[in-house]
This record gives structure tokens, sequence and C-alpha cells, in this order.
């Protein structure tokens, strides 16, 4: 017996992703706050730092400008950084009804 | 691994700080309290309708505690303690459901003299699976497979 037929299924219907949540002044205004958190408290440099909100048709981009010094420790490696800093973004982003990307730049 | 100069109590301040400036960057409403427990530190978030925290299969949880090592690092260089971050007690429950789901098997093993074979899980899972065997006689485990694909395997002792 070699199959791997018994499945633990974890799936927890109060844990799903939820879209909807009050509304914001400012489109992205919460994951653009928790971009801007967690690049800073990652970077040597947090000054220099700069979250751009470019509001495109169906979703909101996210460009962090940072010190060039600090790009590796933004993307992390093999990207684990980048890669976790998007999916906390996009459930940022889901409570409050968008689609959100992020991108580091220098 | 060597030891950071970085006391422990100053990383789970640091993990903590962190922790709660996410939480309420993300619009959240809840508290962020920390814990040492054997050199390790554990941050929990708790609070109503955190879900979102959560996420699908606990992917966003996941993401949050990567970025929290990521915070520790930048101040320990690379020797920091064992961080783990939980949400309204998602991993302890999910812990409780993966131990019930294995003594279900071992009753299976027991009852047919059979091996059961579980589906590939990473290795924090595979010891909640070794750990509920080894509560119980007549049953043994084992990993086999390669990572990230290693698996457990339950058999009559």
């Amino acid at each position: 017996m070699s199959e791997h037929d018994e499945t633990f299924d974890d799936d927890d219907e109060d844990f799903e992703d939820e879209v909807g949540g009050e509304g914001n002044r400012i489109v992205g205004g919460n994951a653009k706050a928790v971009v801007e958190h967690v690049t800073r408290a990652i970077a040597e440099e947090p000054d220099a730092v700069e979250v751009e909100l470019v509001e495109r048709r169906d979703e909101v981009a996210l460009l962090v400008h940072a010190d060039p010094t600090d790009m590796g420790r933004l993307i992390g490696k093999r990207g684990r950084v980048i890669q976790a800093l998007r999916q906390v973004t996009r459930a940022a982003g889901a409570a409050e009804g968008i689609k959100v990307s992020v991108d580091v730049i220098e | 691994m060597e030891e950071s100069t970085v006391p422990l109590e100053r990383q789970a301040e640091t993990a903590t700080e962190f922790t709660v400036g996410l939480v309420e960057a993300f619009g959240a409403q809840a508290g962020v309290t920390d814990e040492i427990d054997d050199g390790a530190i554990t941050v929990r978030i708790d609070g109503d309708d955190l879900g979102l925290l959560v996420g699908p299969k606990g992917a966003t949880l996941n993401a949050i505690e990567e970025l929290v090592r990521a915070v520790v690092q930048k101040e320990t260089g690379g020797h920091g303690a064992r961080i783990h971050v939980d949400v309204a007690g998602y991993r302890a429950k999910r812990r409780e459901a993966l131990a019930g789901f294995t003594r279900g098997l071992v009753e299976k093993v027991l009852e047919t003299g059979e091996d059961q074979v579980l589906e590939p899980m990473p290795s924090p899972d595979r010891k909640v699976v070794h750990d509920t065997v080894a509560e119980i006689d007549g049953v043994e485990t084992s990993s086999e497979g390669e990572e990230p694909r290693r698996y457990v395997v339950i058999r009559p002792a």
C-alpha cells in the first residue's frame, strides 16, 4: 500500500477569505499602509522607502522604491520576503474589496 | 546553531511591535501578545473576525510569520530565536484536528493490521502525527520520501 489516500482536510469555514469590509477614503489605503510598514521595518534605509500607489483599471499597483542596497533584503532568499508581503497585502486589499499587486523597484 | 547576542526578550519585543503595526495598518481590531517558552517566541494575534489574517489553509498567517522572522532577523543577524505566529488560536485548533484525524487512522491500523499512509506534509505537522501515535500502544510511525513530499506511515508495532 503506497497510495496517499488518507487526506487530512483542514478547510475551515471560519477562516475563508472574504471580500468586503467597510469603505476607506483612499482606495488601497490599508494595503499601502501594510507595504509601508513591512518594507520600512525590513530595510536598513527606511527613510529611503517610498510606496507609490498606481490605480489601474482592475487593480491597485503598489510600487516600492527603496535604496539599491536594500533590494536583496526586501526580496529575500528565493523571493520569500516579497512573496509573503504580496500574500499579506492581497489580504489587506481583499478586506477593502480590491485587487492589489506589489513590486519592488529601485 | 549559534546563539544571538540579542536577548530573547528584546527579540520578542521587536516581533510584537512589528506585529502591532502590521495589524493596525491592516485595519484589523486585534490584541497582540508574546510568550517566550523553551527558547522560542510565540506571537499571538487575538480578536474577532480575523479570518483574513489566517487566509486559505493558513497562507496569510504563514506569510505574516515569514515577515516577522525577517524583521527579527534584521536585528539578530540571522541567529535569532525560533518564532511562531498564531492568529485566534488557529494553529492550536489545526494541531488538535490533525491529532484527532491521526487517532482515527491508528484505530484503523489496530483493527485491520494494515499500514496507513498519510499525504505529504511539512515537518511540524508530521511531528504532531508522530507524537500522537507515540502515545498509543501497538502502533509506530516512520517518515518516508524526500522533502517537500515527505510523509508519515503508521503501522502495527
